[in-house]
């Protein structure tokens, strides 16, 4: 599906919003101020911005982890300071400072994300059969990589959504790298995609550098997935040009991977510079107007770290914490 | 006035489903093979609420749990049948790590509704995956609540609250109960979770207990009549649990039995002799008395008689504390 002007100028607007703010998660980890983890986005974020930008608000969207969904997030509108402020563990956190990088965004449909490699597969399937029980139109798409695509649950949740024909749209980011392990050590095929396939599933391969391929791709993936046809599997193949997490290490296996390398992947394969050489060639943008959309972005996220710095560190007490275990009733009146 | 009708638990249990599907068009039933229905409880529920409703999942136990989460977050009440509750355990992150945790950690702002039902229980010399009760695995994580009941009486009543609770919960039946009778009332009533009952009244010694051993507290209660008064307290539900109610036996009674067929070791029976240790010690004239799975892993065969609390086990350890 061809993109217009206007929906370029808004991946474009979003990649370099998100690649933004991943600069600022960044500086605030190396800091010292932010509670958990942070995986950086760096040039990885293309396909977080085409998801997120082309989901209604009231599709349900799990992103992949790299850079904690920021693409995903800033993209579909979610209140990002309350993010910042959640990861930093503060009383405005979306989750009251409780959740760290576990954040969630009920009314965006956005549960949260979660450690443990695999989730997403059966939580798709369960946000897709609710629309279809419900008999709306809305669609499901999650986001996950090579890494948590080793898990059985990968099969499970693809066949389950195969065989009852669910609304789900399943995003794998392959930079063939879970941590260190390369998944050509422990996979036995390289393009995941194929196992979508051989499970009655249409499936495409993207360039996950390539911002407008991937936005071509939600739109085909969701589509397909909005008009009742069922699953849809997108494979994007993408880079990680620096650690798995900050301050981890970066090698495949024991083996440092090449700093030039790295350098070169920054250099070349950048998505926005990528995207910007192709808008500014098509004369969608200006140079003037992307200089605007960037400093743009440099205030937004000023702006989000101020607001979320003023928020209190959350400490409740253990009394508070305990008394919030569980949902209260609903009340139900009895026949 | 006619007489209170008898179900089997199945019976007591398909009717709270009835029930509560018939009052919530979010309630729907998903497991394993419940269509044709390995356990009787779901007879006739295909043909009444129609496939929407009523779906066998796949054999994928880790998927089922996790599709469960995604449906509750999105405003539906699964109801998920694992056949038997031990095959739960390939789910164990998507229930006792995230569903459990999910209301919680998210800042308490977003309730997951989901009932989990499986069977369990020692007695059929079928080994550890079927017998499990999983009851002692599943309070160690905030979030999950559990019940197992011990008549269909019970079964109905806690059937109806589980769905109608915002949380997750864990609704576990014994195995060897399955087509067991019991009296149940045509009028609607719920049994609401964290309620224990007295199921006999004693002066002597308290046993604490739930599902099938309650029946084997009663039995002995019963041998034991003329020399010793024993009052068997249902837990019914092991989170919340109704320490209340145990106190207050214990006040009456200055002993405590407790009766659990799950292992020994950090069990539910370990977990409620801590809380008499705490906040029950001054009340008790003997130290408190466990029975349970003795510390091995559960085996097939013949050795029921030293892995299951029986009629005898019991009655050692009431005479014990009596000494």
């Amino acid at each position: 599906m061809a993109l217009t002007k206007k929906q370029k100028k808004l991946l474009y607007i979003n990649l370099t919003r998100a690649m933004t703010l991943d600069r600022m998660m960044m500086r605030i980890i190396r800091a010292g101020r932010m509670t958990g983890f942070y995986h950086e986005g760096g040039v990885s974020l293309a396909p977080g911005v085409a998801i997120g930008s082309f989901l209604r608000k009231d599709d349900c969207l799990g992103p992949h982890y790299r850079a904690h969904g920021i693409a995903e997030m800033v993209s579909k509108g979610v209140d990002i300071p309350s993010y910042l402020a959640e990861h930093m563990g503060r009383e405005d956190g979306c989750c009251k400072g409780r959740s760290s990088y576990h954040w969630s965004y009920p009314d965006d449909k956005m549960y949260g994300a979660g450690a443990n490699l695999g989730m997403p597969y059966g939580l798709a399937c369960g946000y897709s059969f609710a629309a279809k029980y419900k008999g709306t139109d809305q669609v499901a798409l999650t986001a996950f990589g090579d890494g948590s695509f080793q898990e059985g649950r990968s099969y499970e949740g693809l066949s389950m959504a195969s065989a009852w024909k669910l609304p789900a749209i399943f995003w794998c980011n392959n930079n063939g790298i879970a941590q260190h392990t390369e998944l050509s050590n422990v996979y036995p095929i390289e393009d995941l995609s194929r196992v979508a396939a051989a499970l009655g599933m249409p499936t495409m391969i993207v360039d996950g550098q390539d911002l407008f391929a991937c936005g071509e791709a939600a739109l085909k993936a969701i589509d397909h997935a909005r008009k009742g046809k069922g699953p849809f599997f997108v494979e994007a193949k993408y880079l990680r040009a620096q650690e798995h997490n900050v301050g981890g290490l970066n090698t495949s296996g024991d083996v440092p991977r090449s700093q030039e390398l790295m350098e070169k992947w920054k250099e070349e394969r950048d998505p926005l510079k990528l995207a910007t050489l192709q808008l500014l060639d098509e004369g969608i943008l200006t140079q003037k107007e992307i200089e605007k959309i960037q400093k743009d972005a440099e205030d937004e996220a000023d702006k989000i770290e101020e607001a979320a710095d003023q928020s209190p560190k959350a400490l409740p007490s253990i009394e508070e914490l305990l008394a919030a275990v569980y949902a209260p009733d609903t009340v139900v009146e009895n026949a | 006035m006619s007489e209170v009708r008898e179900l089997t638990f199945s019976e007591a249990i398909n009717e709270a489903y009835i029930e509560e599907m018939q009052c919530d068009e979010n309630v729907f039933l998903f497991g394993e093979c419940i269509r044709a229905g390995t356990f009787p409880h779901t007879a006739g529920l295909l043909k009444k609420f129609g496939e929407k409703r009523v779906l066998d999942s796949p054999i994928a136990e880790a998927n089922m749990a996790g599709f469960a989460l995604g449906a509750a977050q999105e405003g539906l009440r699964p109801v998920v049948d694992f056949m038997y509750a031990g095959f739960s355990y390939y789910a164990a992150t998507e229930i006792f790590l995230n569903t459990a945790s999910y209301y919680h950690v998210h800042g308490s702002q977003h309730p997951v509704p989901i009932v989990y039902v499986g069977t369990c229980g020692v007695g059929r010399r079928v080994g550890y995956e079927h017998a499990t009760p999983v009851y002692g695995t599943a309070i160690h994580h905030p979030g999950l609540k559990v019940c197992m009941p011990s008549t269909p009486y019970d079964a109905k009543g806690l059937m109806k609250a589980a769905i109608r609770d915002n949380n997750p919960v864990f609704f576990l039946w014994h195995t060897t109960m399955v087509a067991q009778k019991g009296p149940v009332p045509e009028e609607e009533y719920i049994v609401p979770l964290g309620l224990a009952d007295v199921k006999r009244e004693g002066t002597d010694v308290t046993i604490l207990t739930l599902g099938l051993q309650v029946h084997n507290a009663l039995a002995v209660a019963e041998t034991l009549q003329d020399e010793i008064s024993v009052e068997v307290v249902d837990a019914r539900s092991v989170e919340p649990f109704d320490l209340e109610t145990l106190l207050k036996s214990v006040e009456k009674t200055t002993r405590l039995v407790i009766v659990d067929e799950d292992i020994e070791r950090a069990g539910f029976a370990a977990e409620i002799s801590a809380l008499m240790m705490e906040q029950g010690y001054d009340l008790l004239d003997a130290p408190v008395k466990r029975v349970c799975h003795p510390n091995f892993p559960s085996p097939g065969g013949y050795m029921d008689a030293y892995t299951m609390p029986t009629p005898e086990r019991i009655e050692d350890a009431v005479r014990e504390v009596c000494r």
